[in-house]
């Protein structure tokens, strides 16, 4: 650290093991008061369980937590909350039957005054530039509204240390750019310790005052954020020099760098065919709300279709609706012209439609299975001559998908369980790959995964794109879709919002689609 | 396209041989858990039966003597134990469907039912009627079971509810059947004082039995275990079995893949069914279960204990014959239990702990397996 001052917290030699795993492997950590600490890591580097370690959600296998000189013992978040820690979770646990006011008041003891704790978060709001309505339903907000009442709910115990989790991975950018003008607020006028936990290595660069970098469970390097520059982070991070496209966009290293990193994309041929058509696509939950409503878009042949927004604006119903696994109340899904039933099993699956679902866990796979099993899941007559599964047949098969698609695994016997997320990624990939399928969709496929994961699946779907497959990605990683799309549609309330080609790219106008803003289309 | 970084797929020897030692160590901890749980009944047992005033040491000798020791028991044995191990086989198909039946004693008795309708009543050679009434009891229980599997997927009726309180109108519909001579009543000269009984099965229409060094047993058994070979591998190795447990292990994949859970769901639990109700016709023309004549009450349990089977032998076919004839073996070593002069309640409990003491070791494996598994996914996240 380059300027020592009064630290809030400090974690000396915090040592924690999950099992054969080391998580944190003696990491020292001060949080000073007056100052934004970015802890910059890949997934699975450590941040996370260093940070739980701080608000007593991890009880570490060795180390101490100093707060003001004293080693103290945090047995609980509660705990730590009246030890003045507090932590905004990348995950809200917020309720969502409740009021903005409601909740920022549950976990009150003695007697509720309404007034009061409205009229508190009302000056809150206002102190930090959150504007937010305090008798709204949590359950009607956004997601970056969402977020606020977390970030009330927690500053409001006035605590002297906040941990942010990843807390820009639901928000627009214009949103996170208020989240970091608040954040500023928060340490520059009231002296409070701030950690952000990111993986991208811009927005730790643009908010933060000192940057740890976290490896393997370990600190590899402390840096001042002013001496500091993206590249070098960058190679700290992953232990290796970062030079692909792919990797930088994965490491957030700036929209606009990923955007323009190439203007020779090839612009896709206008005559191809359109091969994943949605007609005026409608549908509705079991509760009567509209979740994706009179959606149009086709995606062609050869080319990849990003669909574009923030999280909770009908991708995961469209996901499902092209998984055969919800039904449509109006409209038509063709592949080739050809109409597809929805919701009848395995329809979508039978008429060449391959998917990466977003929660692989929920409709990618089954945990239970072996690994060969998984990747016969649709197709099991290939294994099976006259019904019955030829185990040779089965397992040699599987071991020649997994050595094209680097699965590590013990074997084709084992439980899927024992794989890792980004290998278990691979055997869905495999799977649906080995299908040879009319189009892929991939919805947050690099969802949880890192760099080198990241990198493999960026490239299996230029890949299947370049063979001729459409290829729809949905995600709501922005710098996903600008790094791998030929075509941007930005879905919003369960219809497309507006259309973008990579020529005509606008970032502005997309960020404002993406907010659900009514924009039209510019001027030709 | 850039090289693809493949992560090194080779094992260390080390790491094989740490893989083959924790095979060891889940085979030998297996054993242990059901050595440790036994003996804790049997001391248990043993201490509860001393307490009381009786002998310990007699009350697991009658046992003994009364399921396997004395002349002609185990043949005895087997004829329990062939019906339990078809209910069990039943309830292991819809388990591994993810689907929830628990109405076995009544899916049974349909069975039973139908099958004494048709027996009764079919003229015909001997053999034909015999392989009729046992169609007719697999067309019962499926009947019975396919009723709870339409509420469930038509109506939204979870069949845990629904199968279990079928249980009991079916034993009120058996009731009816036994009143009315147009149904399942035996003509009035045939039925002695007698009030509910049916006609009893033609000496023709009989299962064959067998007589081995002095046991007699029904060929039943040879069918049931037949059965349970084929129910292991269908589930393993065809395409239906695969359908099958995909579906009870992640049902949203499983549609995405194909698989229905209307058709494989109602399939699967129209087969369950379909075991209980011929394991109620073969109870009926096998000749263990009363005069191959239905009565009320004819089930007597065997629907329920088979779901226990299927549980403690967690699902698996193979491991459900084992399981099925221990079981089969507390119900006749308690035939001789009252000649202990042991109080008829003590020894109940004296079964009930070792009953226990074979549920535990299951759910204990099972709880663990979850454990790693859930440690596992902690691990990586």
């Amino acid at each position: 650290m380059q300027t020592p001052g009064p630290a809030a917290v400090e974690l000396v030699d915090i040592t924690k093991r999950f099992g054969r795993v080391v998580a944190c492997d003696g990491v020292d950590l001060a949080l000073q008061r007056g100052r934004i600490h970015g802890i910059l890591g890949e997934n699975g580097a450590g941040k996370s369980t260093l940070m739980k370690v701080l608000i007593g959600l991890v009880h570490p296998d060795r180390g101490e937590v100093i707060i003001d000189g004293q080693s103290v013992t945090i047995t609980d978040p509660i705990d730590a909350a009246g030890k003045g820690i507090g932590m905004v979770h990348q995950h809200f646990s917020v309720v969502d039957a409740l009021t903005v006011w409601e909740n920022i008041a549950l976990g009150d003891v003695g007697r509720l005054d309404p007034a009061a704790v409205r009229d508190r978060v009302g000056d809150l709001s206002r102190h930090y530039g959150l504007a937010i309505e305090p008798d709204a339903r949590v359950g009607d907000l956004p997601a970056g509204m969402r977020q606020r009442v977390e970030i009330l709910k927690c500053l409001r115990r006035d605590p002297h240390v906040v941990v942010f989790d990843e807390p820009t991975s639901v928000l627009t950018p214009a949103e996170s750019e208020q989240l970091f003008d608040a954040l500023r607020r928060v340490v520059d006028e009231e002296g409070r310790a701030v950690a952000l936990v990111s993986h991208k290595l811009e927005e730790i660069r643009h908010a933060t005052d000192t940057i740890t970098i976290m490896r393997q469970g370990s600190v590899v390097e402390r840096i001042a954020t002013a001496d500091s520059d993206a590249a070098s982070l960058a190679r700290a991070m992953v232990g290796r020099w970062v030079s692909l496209r792919t990797e930088r966009a994965a490491l957030g290293l700036g929209i606009e760098e990923a955007a323009t990193v190439d203007d020779d994309v090839d612009d896709e041929p206008a005559d191809a065919r359109d091969v994943l058509e949605l007609v005026g696509v409608s549908a509705r939950g079991g509760d009567g709300r509209v979740l994706l409503d009179d959606l149009s878009f086709e995606v062609r042949a050869g080319e990849i279709l990003g669909v574009a927004g923030v999280e909770g604006n009908g991708q995961r119903e469209l996901g499902d609706l092209l998984s055969s696994l919800a039904p449509i109340s109006a409209g038509e899904v063709r592949v080739d012209g050809r109409p597809v039933r929805c919701g009848v099993a395995g329809a979508m699956s039978r008429a060449g439609i391959a998917v990466v679902p977003e929660d692989r866990h929920d409709s990618g796979c089954v945990l239970e299975m072996t690994v060969a099993e998984n990747l016969f899941l649709a197709e099991p007559e290939r294994i099976a001559p006259r019904g019955v599964i030829d185990r040779r047949r089965m397992n040699d098969a599987a071991i020649e998908l997994i050595e094209r698609f680097a699965i590590s695994c013990e074997g084709p016997d084992s439980p899927l369980w024992s794989l890792s997320g980004g290998n278990q990624q691979r055997v869905v990939l495999a799977r649906e790959l080995s299908h040879e399928p009319k189009v892929l969709i991939a919805a947050q496929p690099t969802r949880g995964l890192d760099v080198g994961a990241i990198e493999y699946m960026s490239d299996q779907l230029r890949l299947a794109a370049e063979t001729g497959v459409a290829v729809l990605l949905i995600s709501t990683e922005l710098e996903e879709i600008l790094d791998l799309a030929d075509r941007i549609v930005v879905l919003s309330r369960g219809r497309v919002a507006g259309e973008m080609t990579r020529r005509d790219l606008d970032l502005e106008r997309l960020g404002l689609l993406m907010g659900g803003a009514d924009v039209s289309e510019p001027a030709p | 396209m850039t090289d693809i970084v493949a992560q090194p797929a080779e094992n260390s020897p080390d790491e094989i041989l740490a893989a083959t030692r924790g095979r060891h160590l889940v085979i030998g901890e297996v054993v242990g858990l059901y050595v440790l749980s036994i003996a804790a009944a049997l001391v248990l047992a043993g201490l509860l039966v001393a307490v009381t005033g009786g002998s310990a040491a007699d009350v697991f000798n009658a046992l003994l003597d009364g399921s396997v020791r004395n002349p002609g028991r185990w043949g005895l044995t087997l004829g329990a134990a062939a019906p339990l191990l078809l209910v069990a086989l039943g309830t292991i198909v819809n388990s591994r469907a993810g689907l929830v039946n628990i109405g076995q004693e009544g899916q049974l008795l349909i069975g039973a039912a139908f099958a004494t309708y048709v027996g009764v009543r079919l003229p015909g050679p001997g053999p034909i009627v015999v392989v009729a009434l046992c169609g007719a009891g697999i067309i019962g229980g499926a009947l019975w079971a396919g009723i709870a599997g339409g509420l469930r997927y038509w109506r939204g009726v979870p069949e845990v509810l629904s199968t279990l309180l079928m249980v009991i109108i079916a034993a009120q519909a058996v009731g009816y059947g036994l009143k009315n001579e147009g149904l399942l009543l035996s003509a009035a000269g045939n039925r002695a004082n007698r009030n509910q009984v049916s006609e009893q099965l033609a000496s023709d229409t009989r299962i064959p039995r067998l007589t081995w060094f002095g046991n007699e047993f029904p060929t039943t058994v040879f069918l049931a275990i037949a059965l349970a070979a084929l129910v292991a591998f269908a589930l393993a190795r065809t395409i239906p079995g695969f359908r099958l447990r995909m579906l009870g292990q992640n049902p949203r994949t499983a549609q995405r893949a194909g698989v229905g859970a209307t058709r494989y769901g109602m399939g699967s639990m129209l087969i369950s069914g379909g075991f209980a109700g011929l394991a109620g016709a073969t109870m009926l023309a096998g000749g263990d279960f009363g005069n191959y004549q239905l009565v009320p009450g004819f089930s007597t349990n065997i629907g329920w204990t088979g779901l226990l089977v299927a549980l403690v032998a967690r699902e698996r076919a193979v491991a459900a014959i084992a399981v099925a004839f221990t079981f089969a073996g507390l119900r006749t070593g308690s035939g001789f239990l009252a000649a202990t002069g042991v109080e008829r309640k003590i020894t109940d409990v004296v079964q009930a702990l070792l009953v226990l003491a074979l549920l535990i070791p299951p759910a204990v494996l099972y709880i663990r397996e979850r454990r790693r598994a859930l440690n596992a996914a902690k691990e990586r996240v």
